[in-house]
């Protein structure tokens, strides 16, 4: 029995320093995609560690299973949800014209828009 | 600058009163007078194991049922202040596929969880305000990610107008049979689930009347969002 609780509380301490590095993250990253990156990827790790720690460790100190239950429930729910959300955040940002880091170099999802567009124009000139 | 600077003197000044009435009433000391007898008679006399809806629902049933007409009105109120004959939705921009994806595949999950909230309103925390909440967001979420999405407008209305005289209607049938309004008559006369108090199947009235508000809020607050949504269509 104590040995779930030693795996829920180095999950708690593994999510808690995840949690860390992403509020790091934050502060440290030059612009808003890099950000993002940081901030989603390793709070997803974090409260995944913490969420399933926390259910492991009350199993492990003799609580009842729905803690683990509901836990796995939560963590389930924001492993698929937080993606989503990081996403269209990161969408709505670039379509609101938020430049990239002056570092970065390759901007892909740009040449696509332009290339459709000129292509758009093409066709409709092509009709005329 | 001067404005700022008076009110924010003004604003120090009447948190200085505040704090000063405030610092007089002890923290942590129990100094229940009322709140001790809900505590000690909650689960006889209701059933519920969750004394807050057991005291909103059972004890103080009149603030609730103010508070559901509340919303009623702010509802009708939205509709009546927006209300035009054309209305449309005028969204351009699609959701990217991932996002109309993820929600589409979210909106059973969120449903089911505002159900659960305001089915187990005796049991754990929660009840029929966040449950119908919860509810909501499901259709907000939906009306966000898909530019044509829309709820059937008439039958919502329909539903939160006999959900709202459900409720009433489970009072008055209180009324016939105890003598007063909102009696809890499933408990009181029936008692109906009097020996597993903590299981679904006890609670009195409570489930009922929350599997009422709950239906309630998350129609009105989904006529809200609709209303809000839609802008004037120019011929």
């Amino acid at each position: 029995m104590s040995v779930l609780a030693w795996i829920g509380e180095f999950l708690v301490l593994f999510g808690t320093i995840f949690y860390f590095l992403s509020t790091l993250g934050l502060i440290r990253m030059p612009d808003v995609y890099n950000r993002m990156q940081t901030a989603t990827k390793s709070a997803t790790l974090g409260s995944l560690g913490v969420i399933v720690g926390t259910g492991l460790w009350a199993v492990g100190k003799g609580l009842s299973i729905a803690w683990l239950t509901k836990a796995i429930v939560i963590g389930v729910f924001l492993l698929l949800t937080n993606p989503i959300s990081a996403h269209a955040l990161i969408r709505g940002a670039y379509k609101s014209g938020i430049p990239l880091w002056e570092g970065s170099v390759v901007d892909k999802y740009r040449e696509h828009l332009e290339k459709k567009a000129s292509e758009k124009k093409e066709v409709e000139e092509g009709e005329e | 600058m001067l404005k700022r600077a008076l009110a924010i003197v003004v604003i120090l000044i009447i948190g200085y009163w505040l704090a000063q009435g405030l610092s007089q009433v002890p923290f942590g000391q129990d100094k229940m007078l009322v709140g001790k007898y809900y505590l000690e008679h909650v689960k006889e006399q209701t059933g519920a194991v969750n004394a807050v809806t057991a005291v909103v629902v059972n004890y103080r049933g009149f603030d609730t049922l103010g508070e559901v007409t509340v919303l009623f009105i702010a509802s009708t109120g939205v509709g009546a202040l927006l209300w035009r004959k054309k209305r449309k939705r005028t969204a351009k921009t699609e959701g990217s596929v991932v996002l109309t994806t993820g929600s589409k595949l979210l909106f059973p999950f969120i449903m089911l969880f505002g159900m659960y909230i305001f089915i187990h309103g005796h049991l754990t925390p929660g009840g029929g305000f966040p449950g119908g909440a919860t509810i909501a967001t499901a259709f907000l979420l939906m009306y966000m990610a898909f530019t044509i999405y829309e709820i059937p407008h008439k039958g919502f209305e329909v539903t939160e107008g006999f959900a709202g005289m459900g409720y009433v209607v489970v009072g008055l049938i209180g009324l016939a049979i105890g003598g007063y309004f909102l009696f809890d008559w499933i408990w009181q006369t029936w008692h109906l689930g009097t020996s597993n108090i903590g299981r679904l199947f006890s609670g009195g009235f409570i489930p009922v009347i929350y599997t009422i508000i709950g239906i309630k809020v998350g129609t009105e607050l989904s006529g809200i969002i609709d209303n809000m949504l839609k802008e004037e269509v120019k011929e």
